[in-house]
């Protein structure tokens, strides 16, 4: 018996050697000045998938001597970007600066996975960015994050089918059930828009935009609450236009969904700011024919919006170089020859979140899609309604992987919305005290 | 060994034993060290990953601290309904899949074994095609198929008169049923081709003379003959039961149906790993997921042993 396992003892203690070696090397500390030199230049690694980030980092890098920047793209955040960055968290081998969106930070933050940046941070540096996203990006009175945009949501239509069909633009959330019956009354086989049963972050735009808040971070406690009124109300009201089968259910972004878009039986898409690039690129096609309007709003009087996505800049736990991965990061979100390679190179129309930056962003983007119409002037009008009490709690793993499973069965019709945010709320309940964190009920 | 053998002796000076015995060492080494590396210190980690949890306090913002937790994630597990509910589910794939896998396989097989010669060999290659297909693409491929206004296959069973949501409650586990046998069942049929090729042709020619018809050669003689290779088609497919995780999870991302985040024991895991991030509890998960599956192999090669050994 000891004979024979002798081998594989030594092949085994072999092995974790040369593993141990290799996380050695992995994780070695770079003694490099902060800033470098311009002969000797401090390399800043960055993660991102969003688009542009390669022309942005190719103009930073003609154009500064002292910081480079090697950048990889990275599978987005659903499709395997977060646990890829978690992973490398993990392992030590994260890259200096990552991009993260504002639903994910908090997650990140909690697992201790990012550097607190507040020192970077002036009032001065604070002062140029939209106060809602400084705002979503300090948690426990710490700044964690560089805002890159705002990602108010909105809502974009095929203006030849709204004025061929006579159909009046919906102001209110009841103008929207009249217009989506009567695009159904038009052409049985198109619906206004799709509920996007995939993607939990939309149903929470909507209720955010009701005024819903689902947490809030008391003095020692979190406060968790996705079954409000207002929550209530938004639940009911998409519920009634599944049922009425009034919206479309397709996944977002997924085959059925794009195909409904290029053969017209979509006629509307509740993006956000970002939205409008991408649907370009989806339907070149139909140039000209497409237009945005602010998304409906509750009461006519009262416009609001919440937010789908956007994203931030934050520096790693492993890194070693934040001030130089910070002066990057702020560069990107608040220097008009970022903004321009973002935009002017690829086909983004992310909305900045520094206010002095929109012009700039707004000359960049190419509006012909939408007939010239002047997006940026919307999405900073809509922008500015943006409900400023969200915050997204430390799990939003364990929230939207509830939610989403909830929402996949309420569009195949053996659960309903309001049902879906009550066990989103025992699941998300249920996973923070797991964590050791406390949670105060709503009384 | 530094030292250059003087000549006329044999190399090192060794025996015949003892050379066979490094040459098989020497064979033998690159598969121990994979095996180390790819197997055994991964599980060696996860048992050691599944003790501990990450705590944290106040409202989580000074980040977690790691605390051993004995046996505690896989109490989780184990007391999550959901984790439960995944093995009810791999119950009911099995029930479906297997006899349909298993039996097509035989069924198609025997066919195959009968046909002509040209035949052969037009539906060998027909039946295996779909099986070099990465599970990951023939998933993407039936969900096109299986989405309402986009695929042809909805569209002439919608004007045949038959309504099916293969994304409902209901039409989940048929829907990835039907993935499953696509990708495996030429996969199968080619095994027990091949082991019903190795029948020994005088024995079937004697059966023939004697007066036995097509059916009783196929029950009486060929099926008993590849017993093996029907054993090993049985404990493959279940062990690649239990692994259900490509199908379901592009399912799952991609359609907006019923199938959940933690359809399957192992989509539970993935998603407590990289969703929850927990790696705690993902690590009990697969402790769990690999313990049943141990045992079910066990039960499956010693029930069949037994059978064997009573048969002789």
């Amino acid at each position: 018996m000891s004979r024979s396992w002798s081998r594989p003892i030594h092949a085994l203690v072999g092995a974790a050697t040369a593993l141990a070696v290799l996380t050695a090397c992995g994780g070695s500390a770079d003694d490099s000045p902060a800033h470098g030199t311009a002969e000797h230049p401090v390399t800043v690694s960055f993660w991102a998938w969003t688009k542009g980030s390669q022309e942005v980092v190719d103009s930073f890098n003609a154009t500064h001597d002292t910081i480079k920047v090697k950048f990889e793209e990275i599978p987005s955040g659903g499709l395997g970007g977060y646990p890829k960055i978690a992973n490398a968290v993990k392992a030590g081998i994260a890259p200096d600066l990552l991009s993260i969106e504002y639903p994910q930070l908090s997650a990140f933050v909690s697992q201790g996975s990012l550097q607190d940046i507040s020192s970077y941070l002036t009032d001065d540096i604070k002062k140029k960015f939209l106060p809602q996203t400084i705002e979503m990006t300090t948690l426990g009175g710490k700044n964690w994050a560089v805002p890159f945009d705002a990602a108010p949501q909105v809502f974009y239509y095929r203006k030849d089918f709204f004025t061929e069909h006579h159909i009046a633009l919906p102001k209110t959330w009841d103008d929207f059930r009249t217009a989506a019956a009567d695009v159904k009354k038009a052409a049985p086989k198109t619906r206004i828009a799709t509920f996007f049963p995939d993607d939990p972050t939309f149903f929470q735009a909507l209720a955010w935009q009701a005024g819903a808040q689902w947490f809030s971070a008391g003095k020692d406690a979190w406060k968790v609450d996705t079954t409000d009124p207002a929550s209530k109300r938004t639940a009911e009201y998409w519920q009634g236009l599944i049922d009425d089968k009034l919206v479309s259910t397709a996944s977002s972004f997924s085959p059925e969904w794009t195909s409904s878009l290029k053969q017209g039986t979509t006629v509307g898409y509740l993006g956000a700011s970002w939205s409008a690039g991408v649907l370009a690129g989806i339907v070149p096609e139909e140039k000209g024919k497409w237009a945005a309007v602010p998304l409906p709003s509750w009461e006519a009087d009262k416009p609001a919006s919440g937010m789908v996505g956007g994203s931030t800049f934050a520096v790693s736990k492993n890194s070693k170089k934040a001030a130089a991965a910070v002066e990057f990061a702020l560069w990107m979100s608040t220097h008009q020859d970022a903004i321009n390679a973002r935009i002017g190179a690829s086909t983004s129309s992310a909305l900045p979140a520094s206010p002095a930056m929109v012009p700039i962003a707004r000359k960049a983007f190419d509006t012909s899609f939408y007939g010239g119409q002047d997006l940026y002037g919307l999405f900073t009008k809509v922008g500015a309604s943006i409900g400023p009490d969200w915050v997204w709690g430390p799990s939003p793993g364990a929230t939207n992987s509830a939610l989403g499973d909830e929402l996949g069965e309420v569009v195949g019709g053996s659960s309903t919305l309001p049902h879906a945010i009550k066990t989103a709320h025992d699941a998300t309940v249920a996973d923070l005290k797991k964590r050791g964190l406390k949670v105060e009920e709503p009384s | 060994m530094s030292t250059p053998p003087t000549s006329g002796t044999r190399p090192g000076g060794l025996s015949a034993k003892a050379r066979t015995r490094i040459a098989a060492g020497t064979f033998l080494t690159p598969f121990f060290v994979l095996f180390t590396v790819a197997m055994i210190i991964p599980v060696c980690y996860a048992l050691w990953l599944s003790l501990f949890t990450e705590k944290q306090s106040g409202l989580g913002f000074d980040g977690p601290r790691t605390v051993f937790d004995g046996l505690g994630n896989y109490a989780s597990a184990l007391g999550d309904q959901a984790f439960r509910d995944g093995f009810w589910v791999l119950l009911g794939y099995c029930a479906f899949y297997i006899p349909l896998m298993a039996g097509g396989a035989i069924v198609l097989a025997l066919l195959l074994d009968t046909a002509l010669a040209r035949a052969r060999r037009f539906f060998q290659l027909a039946l295996f095609l779909p099986h070099a297909i990465p599970g990951l693409i023939a998933a993407l491929i039936w969900i096109y198929l299986y989405t309402p206004q986009l695929s042809p296959v909805v569209k002439a069973m919608e004007s045949g008169g038959i309504g099916f949501d293969f994304f409902s409650s209901q039409g989940t586990l048929p829907s990835i049923v039907n993935i499953a046998l696509w990708e495996w069942l030429g996969y199968n049929v080619v095994i027990f081709y091949a082991a019903l090729q190795a029948v020994d042709r005088s024995l079937l020619e004697a059966a023939t003379v004697d007066g036995a018809g097509n059916w009783r050669i196929a029950f009486s003689i060929k099926l008993p003959l590849i017993r093996s290779s029907l054993v090993m088609v049985l404990l493959f497919t279940i062990i690649g039961s239990l692994q259900l995780f490509t199908e379901p999870l592009i399912l799952n991302r991609g359609s907006g149906s019923a199938v959940t985040s933690t359809w399957t024991p192992n989509m539970y895991a993935y998603s407590a790993a990289f969703e929850r991030n927990d790696y705690g509890l993902a690590a009990a998960a697969s402790v769990l997921i690999a313990l049943v599956a141990a045992a079910l192999s066990f039960v499956v090669t010693r029930f069949t042993n037994n059978r064997k050994e009573a048969r002789a």
